[in-house]
């Protein structure tokens, strides 16, 4: 997986809007058979095999994982071996200072894998993802931190089919909304502005369906 | 990786016969006449290598005899005299006895009829005819589990867990028999309790620790509620296995409910009975040592040998062609449940070995002692490797949890260092010294290995392998562990 959300700044997407996560997953497949290259796609919850059809491979985090639960482990080798042993050697239970007390060190060993491998995880999954604070947000739509999932196709890149063939197939896939846009996608909106951006659009009917509709219920 | 949803099983059948009948009974055979040459090796050379004393023992088999108790009866005093001595006590009678407390492993070590050629033969059916009854056991247990948890991934599996579970009762049947007929040689307290000094502070021999266990080591422990205990389990089991197979023919829920009931009680009962069962059979070899983590510490050697086992079948019914729509997401779980399990017999042996090693009490210290030292140095370590360090490491990569040839390799060190681990549990507290892997023990692991593999396939055979009328059949065929 290339870090695309950089790049989501100055570039043209055709989105189609999904509310099923399975039309979703059926709507990339049907792409992906007819040669449409997929930028991405944004889902407010993991859709299994969605990464399987985007072709993407797998994580590389656990290698990362590994790496700091054996950083932990040395550790608190290192520690306890020095505190023990180089250091200040205290007589325990009349047991010798070398490294013939190799069980007593077990506990600070596994207590410090967990934790750094605990850290490490957690630094290294909001660094891939890119969740720094005060960071902006790269959102194609607000519905798609809700309940809605985001399909997005890069306009710049070639494709096998026209752009008018892929909004009506993503349409027949059962989109609730397409949206071939010709600006760049704009981020400098902030997420306070879009979403006020985004409720007013359909304030205005649904307040006036509402005040005629309930005198005639009446 | 394409995915597509299925919808409905399509049922197959384990066909049990031809060479996969004869492979088995030929292993039962074969395991049966290298034990025999085994024995007998064992016995030549046992009067070769003792050719003074141990030669009256090994004719005089496990009957006390006169010199040996006058022998220990001035031990004893003596050692009663130099307490008294010591402490100026008045109540030279209860001294004697804690000094013999104290020092009661010591002092019993003497006491033992020393071991005899057929101590080893017995300490070797023992040994085994636990180590495969505990695979059925966790066969068991893991049914129930599955039930009383509402899991649903493992379902495809479950015939393997049933068949698996079928040796229950024969492997009861033997362990019963064994413990019964080697009880004499094997347990040295049901050879106390035998003896006049047992009930009788004032008698020479007298063992305060001993008799302060007299509520659980005795005869109606061995004769009935071991017995009792394996009977209730085979039940439970039979009541599962019936309940599986007449869910094949109606569906709907109430297969599934009642046995929901039947594994919750199980386990309920299971929790206290595992426990007894364990300190009766295995700790009380060594009767004067105990540890609180004894019952967990085989429920873990249990419950992984037993995954592991349950991967092999599966692994081997994927060679013949069986189990296809069992998919590589079930058997990645199956493997994390194995590293899981290996991890957690990891924690017990150390959560039992590191209070041990702190508070470094002798009465505590000499069951390590007798691992540490001598001939089982270096199984104790083979032992951590196997039954740990190798699999944690093999196992850990999610790539080897999908790889049959991994799996098996994996489950086969699990087998092998916890077939280890038996004999550690057993061998040191009852053939000593005298111990070592030759013919014989091979020859009985081949045996009962035999005998466990005909009684599962047979029993796969019986049934359809899979239980497609089970509620959550679908959701294990289609399960999926994510990326």
């Amino acid at each position: 997986m290339v870090d695309k959300s950089i790049l989501l700044d100055n570039k043209k997407f055709t989105i189609g809007i999904f509310d099923d996560s399975d039309k979703l997953l059926h709507a990339v497949k049907t792409l992906k058979e007819k040669g449409v290259k997929i930028f991405d796609c944004y889902t407010p919850f993991p859709v299994h095999h969605l990464d399987h059809a985007l072709g993407y491979h797998r994580t590389n985090l656990t290698i990362g994982a590994f790496l700091c639960g054996m950083l932990g482990c040395l550790s608190g080798f290192t520690l306890a071996y020095y505190m023990n042993v180089v250091d200040w050697p205290m007589i325990i239970g009349g047991k010798p200072q070398d490294i013939s007390v190799f069980t007593s060190f077990i506990p600070v060993m596994f207590e410090l894998t967990i934790l750094f491998t605990a850290f490490g995880m957690v630094i290294m999954f909001f660094a891939r993802s890119r969740m720094i604070h005060g960071i902006k947000e790269d959102l194609l739509s607000r519905r798609q931190t809700d309940d809605h999932m985001v399909l997005a196709i890069d306009n710049d890149e070639d494709q096998a089919i026209s752009n008018d063939d892929i909004l009506t197939l993503l349409k027949k896939e059962g989109a609730i909304e397409v949206n071939n846009s010709k600006e760049a996608f704009n981020t400098s909106l902030t997420s306070e502005e879009e979403l006020a951006k985004l409720l007013k659009k359909p304030k205005a009917p649904t307040k006036a369906k509402t005040s005629t509709k309930k005198p005639k219920k009446k | 990786m394409g995915h597509h949803t299925i919808k409905e099983v399509s049922q197959e059948k384990f066909e049990f016969q031809g060479r996969t009948k004869l492979i088995p009974i030929l292993l039962i055979v074969l395991g049966a006449v290298m034990a025999g040459i085994g024995s007998m090796q064992v016995k030549n050379n046992w009067n070769a290598e003792d050719a003074h004393a141990e030669i009256t023992h090994a004719e005089e088999g496990h009957h006390a005899h006169a010199t040996e108790a006058n022998h220990h009866s001035d031990e004893h005093s003596s050692d009663a005299i130099t307490t008294v001595s010591l402490t100026d006590n008045p109540h030279a009678e209860t001294h004697a006895e804690e000094s013999h407390a104290e020092e009661g492993h010591h002092a019993h070590a003497g006491e033992h009829h020393g071991p005899t050629w057929m101590t080893r033969v017995w300490a070797n059916l023992l040994m085994n005819s636990y180590y495969f009854w505990l695979f059925a056991v966790a066969a068991v247990f893991f049914i129930a589990v599955n039930y009383v948890a509402n899991a649903g991934w493992a379902v495809m599996l479950k015939r393997i867990m049933e068949a698996q579970s079928s040796y229950l009762l024969i492997g009861s049947i033997l362990l019963v028999g064994i413990i019964l007929g080697s009880k004499d040689t094997l347990y040295h307290w049901v050879q106390y309790f035998h003896s006049s000094a047992a009930g009788d502070p004032n008698a020479a021999g007298y063992d305060k620790i001993l008799e302060s266990k007299s509520w659980l080591l005795n005869n109606t422990s061995l004769f009935f509620f071991i017995p009792f205990v394996t009977i209730v389990w085979i039940m439970i089991r039979m009541k599962l296995r019936r309940n599986s197979i007449a869910e094949d023919a109606d569906k709907g829920l109430s297969m599934f409910k009642s046995s929901t009931k039947w594994s919750a009680g199980f386990i309920f009962f299971f929790a206290f009975s595992f426990s007894a069962l364990s300190w009766l059979i295995i700790m009380s070899i060594d009767a004067h040592w105990y540890s609180t983590m004894f019952s967990v510490y085989n429920f873990a050697i249990s419950f992984v040998t037993g995954l592991s086992v349950m991967m092999v079948i599966l692994q081997y019914l994927k060679i013949k062609g069986k189990m296809t729509l069992v998919s590589d997401e079930v058997t990645h779980d199956l493997g994390k449940f194995m590293f899981a399990f290996c991890v957690f017999w990891a924690y017990i042996f150390l959560s039992q070995w590191l209070l041990i090693w702190y508070s470094n009490l002798p009465e505590e210290t000499v069951y390590f002692a007798a691992r540490l030292n001598g001939d089982f140095r270096p199984l104790f370590f083979i032992n951590l490797f196997m039954c740990f360090v190798a699999p944690f490491l093999v196992l850990m990569m999610r790539n080897a949890k999908r790889s049959p040839v991994v799996l098996i390799i994996a489950a086969s060190i699990i087998l092998i260092g916890h077939w280890i681990d038996m004999y550690l549990l057993i061998m040191p507290g009852t053939v000593g010294e005298h111990a070592g892997i030759g013919l014989l023990e091979i020859g009985t692991t081949v045996c009962f290995f035999g005998l466990f593999a005909y009684t599962v396939l047979h029993s796969l055979s019986k049934a359809n392998l899979y239980p497609i009328s089970h509620p959550y059949v679908l959701e294990s065929a289609n399960h999926d562990v994510g990326p």
